[in-house]
């Protein structure tokens, strides 16, 4: 009997059960190692034994968390296993969400967990607090070296032993501040470090300031009763029907859309895609989101020019910044392209 | 351009309204920031820093802050840029120690009382208001 | 601007009716020292007791921590614009007794904090600890107002630390060291191929507790001025901040600034260090953007390559650094920045209430949330009547076997923003 037991955690995909067309299974169970747990328990080593496979459709993770969790995590507590390893997701955004939410919970047991993600998954950032992330490449061709990664730390983890820092071991810093006593005292390692700063010599600084994507906002609008507005969301609204299947979360595309001759949106023409949020509101009167009426009203009482003819729409749950940012770069050009003089962006 | 003082402390109000229009509102720490927050985003100015003092928002139930009218009804970005980060760190404090005054005693609360009175008493000279 | 100091090692602290200072030990008379404290009418009650390196004694409530120092030579006194003329000091020879403290005791306000452990897993947070503290543990009378007891309690500190001093004064130092800062003009001259670097030293200047003076005039009603960094030696620069104890610089920390002593220690070697820019922290927002402006404008005076900033406090200061800091870097100055950090219990939160990525720079004292247990000591010198209130502290902080959890907050000097220690966080 091995020494150590293990849970691991795959997607319908990874599971072997089917791609897109299964994402919606509920979680079920297989005995013993499948997928990528054939590699991960030959890295692994015999004193430990995959003992347990979880199975989980993206998308029914994705709409169901609430109901998913507990079955997994009351799964896992029966097993009482040594170890939860979930994934590697590489940059598969709803399965990185997914892994990164049952580790935590698992890690709730007081269980050891650990995945592997590429970096700009949304999982890595939504969860890299709460679960040790191996980083890895953004594609499946980054399986061969992923897993000895992810088990060298996960035996790390199971038999107690300290992990050095994010860069020496190779996941994602968990932006957890711990403390410790340095070398030198404070003072001396500002010295230090201004020397080096001046010298133009490379440093590191003790604490990296959060970066945000500052963004000068532009100036006024001076006659909005000549200006043409837009309207773009992050909130989902999309035609009735999804005709291009907008993603409930990490969406990878945005949607475009005419509002020509539409004064109200109602049920019989608009319904939302997002999925973070409950959409029944939204479903009854997309204009909570999307405010076609009022802008309608606007127009129609000259304190506006006009509404542009099209939306553009996304759902912005668990979209990946670098993915956002591209669609925004697309819809700006469009935007400029067609005079529009403002935007008003809604989110949810 | 009329300053005024948004408070729950009632020593400020009872100490500074012969001098300074204070609004007194009967809410919690984070409940006066999100108060602060509504008037900024009706025009109002911040001229003290909602986080002052070094007791942190779970260690005390009193904040004061002086605002005044914007010369326009435009939303101040700085000052929304402040109250909103302001908030979101008092409630990581307050989400760290829910029940922190659930002990306290009377001669706390009027210390707390006291300490805050003070910290927005060192802003009035700076702001021309006498309190002679 | 030239100091000399002349240490005297103090091992060790007895009382004795002859006050002396013999082969390292200094001998004090608490029946008559006492005398000085009590004369001041808001003192009811004041005594001595002596907590050494090692004992397993915790002193709290701590107000302040101050080194006695004695003027020998040159002009003016220690604490000047307090205990001396407002004479400029920084200048001659300096008596210092080191590794001893006069610490200040005793409730101000109902939740004031600040605690020394002498032994067991908080002294090692503390520099204190290390030191032999002649504790002065004062009452106030009945129906006191906070901000006259808490200048009363300011004042006799300094007495008492002035009074024990004068014994040094014709005693041959243990070590002697020199500083020295010169002009504009000699500095340009004297390294003229090293990086120019100054000091920003920010001031607490919050209100009643959380004040700092400068030849005896409030902080807060400065503006950033320059200042020869041994006048800091000389008590130029005192503490009447007596909350958030573990970033708060007491006056030994000024009187030590430890950015001062380590930007001597690499002048002439890495660097020129030109002088100290001292600049406040005040509530009012138009204060702040003023003395960030003047902060900038005097380092691009003394035309400076680098400066390190030093900050004091947490919430409202984050934003003074962050504003010096981006101000001085705009008129390309290279700074470091010295912080603390909030990071929650769980150390998962943002650590600061401001920021910005021109901070590039940065040398954090630790996370003052962190959870820390101290166990039982066997004395107390003070009172730990406000454990539960002090701020780090929380209702249950004091365990019936007299042990304590609380952040490290309440720990004196703990995540001090000055550097004093090695403490850090990642």
């Amino acid at each position: 009997m091995a020494k150590y037991k293990v849970v691991h955690y795959v997607n319908q995909f990874y599971g072997q059960i089917g791609g897109e067309e299964k994402a919606d299974i509920p979680p079920e169970k297989h005995e013993g190692k499948l997928g990528p747990g054939l590699g991960l328990a030959t890295a692994l080593g015999d004193d430990y034994e995959i003992v347990e496979t979880i199975i989980c459709g993206d998308s029914y993770f994705g709409e169901h968390m609430d109901e998913a969790l507990p079955v997994i995590t009351k799964w896992v507590e029966e097993i009482k296993p040594d170890l939860f390893i979930a994934g590697p997701a590489f940059n598969a955004g709803r399965y990185g969400v997914a892994c990164g939410a049952v580790c935590k919970a698992v890690g709730e047991l007081g269980i050891p967990t650990v995945t592997g993600m590429y970096e700009e998954n949304p999982g890595a950032d939504m969860y890299k607090s709460d679960t040790i992330i191996v980083k890895t490449r953004d594609s499946a061709a980054g399986m061969r070296k992923a897993v000895p990664a992810m088990a060298k730390i996960a035996k790390k983890l199971a038999e107690g032993e300290e992990l050095g820092s994010a860069e020496e071991e190779g996941y994602i810093p968990t932006g957890v501040r711990t403390n410790y006593f340095a070398e030198e005292r404070g003072s001396k390692r500002a010295v230090d470090m201004l020397v080096k700063k001046l010298a133009g010599e490379p440093f590191i600084t003790e604490y990296p300031m959060p970066i945000f994507d500052k963004v000068d906002p532009a100036p006024a609008v001076k006659d909005l009763s000549k200006a043409t507005i837009a309207l773009v969301t992050s909130g989902g609204i999309v035609p009735k029907g999804n005709p291009d299947r907008i993603e409930s979360s990490s969406a990878s595309k945005y949607g475009e859309y005419s509002i020509e001759g539409i004064a109200d949106l109602d049920p019989s023409n608009s319904e939302t895609a997002h999925g973070g949020y409950d959409p029944v509101y939204a479903n009854e009167d997309a204009d909570r989101v999307l405010p076609v009426d009022v802008l309608r009203e606007m127009e129609k009482d000259g304190e506006i020019g006009k509404l542009f003819e099209r939306f553009y729409t996304t759902t912005g749950n668990g979209t990946a910044v670098a993915s956002a940012k591209k669609f925004a770069e697309e819809i700006a050009q469009k935007l400029k392209n067609a005079n529009v003089d403002a935007v008003i962006l809604t989110s949810t | 351009m009329g300053k005024y003082i948004v408070t729950n402390n009632p020593l400020v109000k009872e100490k500074l309204e012969d001098f300074v229009t204070v609004e007194y509102l009967d809410v919690d720490y984070p409940g006066l920031l999100e108060a602060v927050r509504d008037l900024v985003h009706q025009g109002a100015i911040l001229l003290t820093h909602p986080l002052s003092g070094s007791v942190k928002p779970n260690e005390t139930p009193y904040k004061s802050v002086l605002l005044t009218e914007g010369s326009d009804k435009l939303t101040d970005l700085e000052s929304i840029k402040l109250i909103e980060s302001a908030i979101l760190t008092a409630k990581k404090f307050i989400e760290d120690k829910p029940d922190f005054e659930r002990n306290f005693t009377e001669r706390v609360r009027k210390d707390c009382q006291l300490i805050d009175y003070t910290l927005i008493y060192s802003a009035l000279p700076s702001a021309g208001i006498s309190t002679i | 601007m030239k100091l000399q100091l002349g240490y005297i090692d103090i091992k060790d602290i007895q009382f004795d009716k002859n006050p002396r200072i013999e082969n390292g030990v200094l001998f004090v008379d608490p029946d008559a020292l006492i005398q000085s404290v009590l004369q001041d009418e808001l003192i009811k009650d004041a005594h001595f007791e002596i907590a050494r390196p090692g004992e397993s004694v915790r002193i709290t409530p701590v107000k302040d921590v101050i080194q006695p120092r004695v003027k020998v030579e040159g002009e003016g006194g220690i604490f000047p614009g307090v205990m001396a003329k407002t004479t400029t000091v920084g200048s001659g020879v300096t008596h210092v007794l080191r590794g001893m403290s006069v610490v200040t005791v005793g409730r101000i306000v109902g939740f004031q904090e600040g605690i020394i452990d002498m032994t067991g897993p908080g002294a090692d947070y503390t520099p204190f600890s290390k030191l032999n503290n002649l504790c002065l543990v004062m009452e106030p009378v009945e129906n006191f107002k906070q901000h006259e007891y808490e200048h009363a309690a300011r004042m006799a500190g300094f007495r008492v630390a002035c009074e024990i001093a004068e014994m040094a004064r014709n005693l041959t130092p243990d070590e002697t060291q020199e500083f020295e800062t010169v002009s504009i003009k000699e500095s340009f001259k004297q390294y003229p191929d090293l990086p120019r670097v100054a000091y920003v030293q920010m001031l607490q200047s919050q209100g009643l507790l959380h004040d700092t003076y400068v030849y005896g005039v409030d902080a807060k009603r400065i503006v950033p001025t320059i200042i020869y960094p041994t006048e800091t030696m000389d008590g130029a620069i005192i503490s009447g901040n007596c909350v958030s104890a573990c970033d708060k610089n007491t006056t030994y920390h000024h009187q030590n600034n430890p950015v001062v002593a380590e930007l001597y220690a690499a002048h002439g070697k890495t660097i020129n260090f030109v002088g100290q820019v001292i600049t406040n922290e005040n509530v009012y927002l138009a204060d702040k953007i003023r003395s960030s402006d003047w902060t900038a404008k005097l380092c691009e005076y003394l035309a400076v390559d680098g400066a390190i900033i030093s900050q004091e406090g947490f919430g409202n200061p984050d934003t003074d650094l962050i504003m010096n800091c981006t101000k001085i870097e705009d008129k390309g100055i290279k700074t470091v920045i010295i912080t603390d950090e909030y990071a929650g219990q769980d150390g998962k939160s943002q650590s600061l209430a401001d920021a910005d990525p021109k901070a590039n720079a940065c040398v954090t004292g630790g996370n003052a949330n962190m959870v820390i247990h101290l166990p039982k000591m066997d004395k107390v010198i003070g009172t730990l009547d406000y454990v539960d209130k002090i701020a780090g502290g929380h209702d249950g902080s004091l365990a019936e076997d007299g042990s304590i959890e609380a952040e490290l907050q309440v720990i004196t000097g703990a995540t001090n923003e000055m550097g004093f220690n090695k403490l850090s966080a990642r």
